[in-house]
């Protein structure tokens, strides 16, 4: 082993609780982080720039999510909900609706405090559900909370929505519609929530909801109460959808009760079964993947396999719609390879290939 | 350990679906491009395409007939589906890429309302003309709203549209259906969409002011396929009339097909241009007798350029054509119009949008396949010709046309 | 009284409809406790099958009515091969898609239900095309009125079926080898795999039932809607494993009650309430049934298994 090489391999102490990582590790981390802040510098397309900003969004959802579902172990289908309870907490404050024009950066608190709160309104009711049972009635919540937007429409704007939302102003500058601020605000929000989210996950709570997932009724005799950890993760993840509601409302200046379906729950709830549940790594490359799929390249193959078919005249090609097809395929394998997700924590591992010692695959990174 | 791996797939996979678009970017010299931004996938491309052709063609003669000399229109196609429906926020990133393009001078599309709002401030604030072949919806370029989505450029509009507003087009039908029909007792039920409800609403108060009654207002849930129990309850107040605002492919077929059900097989049944296409009679089949509708443009027979249109279309694409083919057909022609006027003030040489913009805000007495239509001081158009239509045997069968002019 | 009863009919045609797409996700979760995602889509598959199947017979959407027992004896051939192909896609589904998870992570299947049912509706939409597509209406549709309440043939059609399907699943769970081997595995795959029993084949059995009554209920919602669509699977699926979680999921005669209480429960919003208030009432419903008795209305109430 050279000396470069050991150097390499040398431990590091990170600070914000990140723990102990391999000097690679830690320059890798400062390299992507790098690369996250210079990106907007890098790509002078705006319209890509808004794309990886609104993966912002999509980021904290998932989150949000990876607190209740991959901490907790308990199954929300309707998390959509929430993010529409940030937005419109926003949106209806800060708009032409009421004329009201709140400031937006108290605003962003509380938007995730609303939703929060309603994340426990949710869950008081739920916390005797077991499982699926939660799932259906979680999912039952969010194909309410849209349709209430929706049909109270003199409040809400109705399908209209609530249009010339206030775009944020910090010290003076207004954000507009360039997407680079949008971009920074969510990186900033992200990181900040990432760093929170890595201390939580070691904390007393975060053990406590890992004990929960694992055992109910072990973690209950070992003196967890599951009645606040489990509000507690309710809550937590519904005020990550509430802040991202809150930006995502800003930023695109508009918010119609249809962009909060039950196809967003599931893509959120995919990103972090997809990046492997529970990690925070794995989220967060979920998140990234699912992202830009969704965003980016299944809008573009829509139009490659037009132009295809329009350049061999070809009716069948033009006509083709392979949107669904290439989606469900990636989940569908990707889940079938990886079952654990593409990130699969050594714990994980182990739970589930038990042949497997987990001292030999040692954790190590932001998990 | 595949951690690293995979965090190096993820950005490669990033950084691919970036500099797909950059590669896009000026091609300088003598191509200009026109954006057509709609929704192309999942259950919106039944609709969606055709607009798009519509738009491609004019694209395409312009190039062929060598409209504006010196320079070769290219289109740059961009869906705003995500997941399986038309969204927004995809909407308002598409307008946001044509807008880093300095090649693209003119956007065709949206064709949602609900993308529109998201677009339309974009735009504005871009100074990018946007010319929607198909959003009704009056709130769009009239009223508070409006003028706030305009705020970054109060007085230099950049949205236009060649379709009549919802506005216009409920009112025309309310009134056909009071005086003409002899409607009195109407039920009116809407898909609870912006374009649906908007246009309910409309032709509700106008049959109200008319004097006919309005017995109930209901709206359907997304997705809904059952309407008997609705139907039910619309039956036991005996309506003469019952009216629909929305589409086809939210239930405007199904709704009727399923009124025989309920006792309601001979009740007039109404809607707007949404219900206009051959899939309401498709899904209607035998029951879509006694259904009118309005339709926001001229008769096609009426106008020589129409059916020049149609045969080319089908020429083109060999299938039928869709309700907005012509109107994105015109849309994108006065975009073109527009362009190769501002080539001619600009000496010759590659226009900005600015001086696209200054172009359409000027558009008078333009001849189209959608017949000859100004934009007003708002970007509507001038074009209010309301037609309607009858089905009758398995066929939408003209029945008048009507030039709104009463200011509104 | 006559509208009230009216709505009861509407409600309990479309409650069979949900009842017997429910009996499928019931069926699956009882035995494999997996959220079958795809089954509301192998039902529209079922009624894009149904249109296939009758445009080889030269039944096309604009024919003529076909009745007595020609139509009787069409509509049998159909329900059965419909019922057939959907069965076998399940299998294939269970095969490819769920088997290899089955000891996987609890959620690795559910992404994979998803993203089969991504995959289907792809397929539907390249196979007929993205609009509603018209389902041939070949059978008589008399209609029976007494007092003010209208009752017509396809209503009665929705409503036999679905009881019948019901009746039948009873009888075969309860009084065949493979319908004790279904319970068997459902209690503890585990023990039934060491009493002998072959718990792949079961398994596959289970889909193979499920994804055949999903077929069964394409042909029937075709004929009562006369129209399908690609995308429709979602709505009716996410209905009917709303009914069967209500009656206690894993429990047939649950399944049923759920379905024609939700059917119920939505004509009578329509009615005294209003149309765009049914998902809210449906799933408020479900929510505080739940929170009331959280097995559902017919589940057992099951110590935890520790």
């Amino acid at each position: 082993m050279s000396a470069g090489e050991r150097s390499l391999r040398a431990r590091v102490r990170l600070p914000l609780g990140i723990g102990e990582v391999q000097a690679w590790q830690a320059l890798g981390l400062v390299a992507i982080i790098a690369l996250f802040v210079f990106y907007p510098l890098i790509d002078r397309n705006q319209g890509d720039v808004s794309s990886v900003a609104d993966a912002g969004y999509f980021l904290l959802l998932v989150f949000g999510l990876n607190i209740v579902v991959g901490f907790a172990g308990l199954l929300d289908l309707g998390y959509a909900a929430f993010f529409a309870i940030g937005a419109y907490a926003y949106a209806m404050v800060a708009s032409t609706q009421f004329n009201l024009h709140f400031n937006f950066w108290p605003m962003l608190i509380l938007s995730g405090c609303v939703a929060a709160l309603f994340g426990v309104i949710l869950g008081f009711p739920t916390l005797r559900l077991r499982g699926d049972y939660l799932a259906i009635v979680t999912l039952g919540f969010g194909e309410i909370v849209p349709q209430v937007f929706l049909n109270l429409d003199k409040y809400t704007g109705g399908p209209n929505g609530i249009s010339n939302v206030d775009q944020p102003v910090l010290f003076g500058y207004h954000f507009g519609f360039n997407p680079v601020p949008y971009y920074y605000l969510y990186l900033v929000v992200a990181l900040i929530s990432l760093v929170l989210l890595n201390n939580l996950k070691h904390s007393r709570l975060g053990r406590a909801w890992m004990a929960i997932r694992e055992d109910e009724l072990a973690a209950t005799h070992m003196g967890v109460n599951p009645v606040t950890t489990k509000l507690l993760a309710f809550a937590m993840g519904a005020s990550f959808a509430g802040l991202a509601g809150c930006i995502y409302a800003a930023k695109l200046t508009l918010i119609s009760p249809d962009e909060f379906n039950f196809s967003v729950s599931v893509t959120v709830l995919s990103a972090i079964v997809l990046g492997g549940m529970g990690s925070l790594t794995g989220a967060f490359i979920g998140g990234l993947l699912l992202a830009v799929l969704n965003f980016k390249v299944l809008p573009q193959v829509t139009n490659w396999t037009h132009a295809l078919g329009a350049a061999l005249h070809n009716e069948a090609v033009q006509n083709l719609d392979l949107h669904y097809i290439i989606y469900g395929l990636i989940l569908v394998l990707v889940m079938l390879f990886r079952p654990e997700g593409l990130v699969s924590t050594a714990s994980r591992r182990a739970e589930l290939h038990h042949a497997q010692p987990a001292a030999s695959a040692a954790a190590a990174g932001v998990e | 350990m595949h951690r690293p791996l995979i965090i190096v797939v993820a950005l490669a996979v990033v950084a691919a679906g970036c500099s797909q678009q950059s590669s896009q970017t000026s091609p300088a010299g003598s191509v200009i491009k026109i954006g057509i931004e709609l929704p192309l996938s999942g259950a919106d491309a039944s609709i969606g395409v055709p607009t798009q052709y519509g738009a491609q063609l004019a694209i395409k003669q312009a190039n062929e007939k060598n409209l504006v000399p010196g320079f070769t229109f290219q289109a740059d196609v961009l869906d705003d589906v995500v997941g399986s429906r038309h969204d927004p926020a995809q909407g308002a990133k598409n307008v946001q890429t044509f807008g880093a393009d300095p090649a693209v001078l003119g956007v065709v599309g949206p064709f949602n309302s609900n993308v529109a709002r998201a677009e339309i401030p974009l735009s504005n604030s871009l100074q990018l003309a946007l010319i929607s072949p198909a959003n009704t919806n009056p709130t769009l370029t009239k009223g508070p709203d409006a003028i706030a989505m305009r705020k970054d450029h109060p007085d230099q509009i950049a949205y236009f549209r060649v379709c009549t507003t919802d506005d216009i087009q409920g009112p025309v039908g309310a009134t056909y259906e009071y005086t003409k029909l002899g409607a009195r007792k109407a039920y009116v039920i809407d898909d609870n969409e912006t374009y649906g409800k908007g246009v309910a609403d409309e032709w509700e108060a106008q049959f109200k002011k008319l004097g006919g009654s309005s017995l109930g207002h209901d709206h359907l849930t997304s997705g809904q396929q059952d309407f008997h129990a609705l139907l039910t309850r619309v039956a036991g107040t005996h309506p003469d009339i019952v009216f629909f605002g929305g589409n086809s492919s939210t239930g405007g077929g199904l709704l009727r097909k399923q009124m025989p059900d309920a006792g309601l097989g001979s009740t007039i049944y109404a809607g707007a241009d949404g219900i206009s296409d051959n899939q309401f009679l498709q899904d209607a089949g035998p029951t879509a007798d006694d259904v009118y509708v309005t339709v926001a443009s001229v008769n096609a027979t009426k106008l020589p350029a129409a059916a020049q249109f149609l045969r080319d279309y089908q020429a083109e694409y060999n299938q039928p054509v869709g309700p907005y083919s012509a109107n994105a057909y015109a849309a994108a022609m006065v975009l073109i119009h527009a362009i190769g006027e501002a080539v001619k003030g600009n000496g010759g040489k590659a226009p900005t949008r600015e001086q696209v913009l200054d172009q359409l805000r000027q558009t008078k007495d333009f001849p189209s396949v959608i017949g000859t239509f100004s934009f007003d001081a708002n970007g509507d158009t001038s074009n209010r010709i309301i037609s309607i239509y009858e089905a009758v045997k398995g066929k939408w069968v003209f029945v008048t046309q009507q030039n709104f002019t009463g200011a509104h | 009284m006559a509208t009230f009863l009216q709505q009861l009919i509407n409600g309990i045609a479309q409650g069979g409809m949900y009842a017997l797409i429910a009996l499928g996700y019931t069926m699956v979760y009882g035995i494999v406790e997996l959220i079958n995602f795809a089954h509301g889509d192998v039902f529209t598959l079922g009624s894009f099958l149904c249109i296939a199947i009758l445009a080889l017979l030269g039944v096309s959407a604009s024919g003529q009515v076909i009745g007595g027992w020609q139509g009787a004896l069409i509509a049998l051939l159909v329900i059965l091969l419909a019922a057939l192909l959907c069965g076998v896609v399940g299998v294939l589904i269970e095969r490819f898609a769920y088997r290899r998870l089955r000891n996987a992570p609890r959620l690795a299947p559910l992404i994979t239900a998803i993203g089969v049912s991504f995959l289907l509706q792809g397929v539907m939409r390249n196979w007929k095309g993205p609009s509603e597509i018209s389902f041939p209406q070949f059978l008589p549709n008399p209609t029976f009125s007494y007092g003010g309440v209208h009752i017509d043939a396809r209503e009665l059609l929705v409503v036999v079926v679905s009881i019948a399907m019901m009746i039948a699943l009873q009888l075969f769970i309860y009084n065949t080898k493979l319908g004790k081997a279904m319970r068997a595995s459902a209690q503890d795959r585990d023990a039934a795999q060491l009493m002998g029993i072959n718990v792949n084949s079961t398994i596959a059995w289970t889909f193979f039932i499920g994804s055949a009554l999903a077929g069964v209920a394409g042909f029937i919602s075709g004929m009562y809607f006369g129209t399908t669509m690609f995308t429709n699977g979602y709505q009716a699926g996410l209905k009917a494993f709303t009914a069967a979680v209500l009656g206690g999921i894993g429990n047939i005669a649950g399944a049923m009650l759920g379905g024609f209480l939700i059917g119920i429960v939505e004509a009578m919003t329509a009615q005294y309430i209003s149309d765009q208030w049914t998902n809210v009432v449906v799933f408020s419903i479900l929510v505080l049934i739940l929170v009331l008795r959280p097995s559902g209305l017919l589940g057992e109430q099951l110590p935890e298994k520790v």
